[in-house]
């Protein structure tokens, strides 16, 4: 187990909380940071997605979140400035969410919208800007079940933090259970709940 | 210090010839990923196969006199960096 350098960075205004993870992360492999508000939560989220971190979030039950950032192995960190948002228009607006309704990209040809479901899926994996959840329902929940064609981008995400809700009726509807490949099993209430607190909703 | 990830990437002159490939390829078993047209290659908004170069031979077998292939774009990755340049 590789020490852990640990960051309290609550009470601090933005950017403080992210000059301190940036520091932090230069010198230490595994580095937490606690936080007591959305915009650092943010901040510090994206900082460590920049950086090239596996970065994994807990909110704790006194309202601070832990963020913990792991360094990939041997992977230089890139030297670009990484300017955070301090704005409370666009950090405290809550996480971003993609919401894929159906297995396909937009409507009129299935074919076509299959093919861009996976393009965009390619694409969303690679950017740096990563979205917070992804919920899956109605045919949407056919893009995580075993037979996807976007299982290894799904899973690229989930293992960069991305959480991925999928409708468990829906699942039961397609009788489709035990052939779930990646993200949990959820229901309405996280549903309707994290795109009611959305700061952006995506539905490709 | 970096890595580097080296595909290849297969253009074609229509998004149906980049599924009829596609289609082949798997029947075929050849490893391959349905991607966007890389920016760098091309600022249409295009789809194109992209497969690890050691395939190369292998997939274009498998596609002659069945698919016309516009262009084999090599595509070099590199995913860490140690220079400040991107």
């Amino acid at each position: 187990m590789k020490p852990i350098k640990i960051i309290n960075a609550t009470g601090l205004a933005c950017p403080q909380p992210v000059v301190l993870t940036r520091q932090a992360i230069e010198s230490n492999d595994y580095v937490r940071v606690i936080v007591d508000n959305d915009t650092a939560l943010e901040n510090v989220k994206r900082l460590g997605a920049k950086l090239g971190c596996n970065v994994k979030c807990e909110a704790g039950a006194d309202g601070n979140y832990e963020i913990d950032l792991t360094r990939k192995p041997d992977a230089a960190l890139p030297k670009e400035d990484f300017v955070p948002s301090c704005t409370t228009a666009t950090a405290q607006t809550g996480p971003f969410v993609i919401v894929f309704s159906e297995d396909k990209m937009g409507r009129g040809n299935d074919e076509l919208g299959a093919v861009l479901v996976r393009a965009f899926l390619h694409t969303i994996a690679g950017q740096p800007e990563k979205p917070d959840v992804m919920i899956f329902y109605n045919t949407g929940v056919k893009l995580v079940l075993r037979e996807s064609e976007v299982l290894d981008d799904l899973k690229e995400l989930a293992a960069a933090g991305v959480e991925i809700l999928v409708c468990g009726t829906c699942l039961n509807y397609f009788e489709a259970n035990d052939k779930l490949s990646v993200g949990i099993v959820s229901n309405m209430y996280d549903i309707a709940g994290t795109m009611s607190k959305a700061g952006r909703l995506i539905n490709p | 210090m970096s890595s580097l990830i080296d595909y290849y990437v297969m253009l074609f002159k229509a998004v149906s010839y980049a599924l009829k490939a596609e289609k082949i390829l798997k029947a075929e078993g050849l490893p391959h990923k349905l991607i966007p047209v890389p920016r760098q290659v091309s600022s249409d908004c295009g789809v194109c196969l992209r497969f690890e170069s050691a395939l190369q031979d292998d997939i274009r077998a498998a596609l002659a006199g069945k698919v016309e292939i516009e262009e084999i774009r090599r595509l070099v990755h590199w995913v860490t960096h140690g220079s400040g340049k991107n």
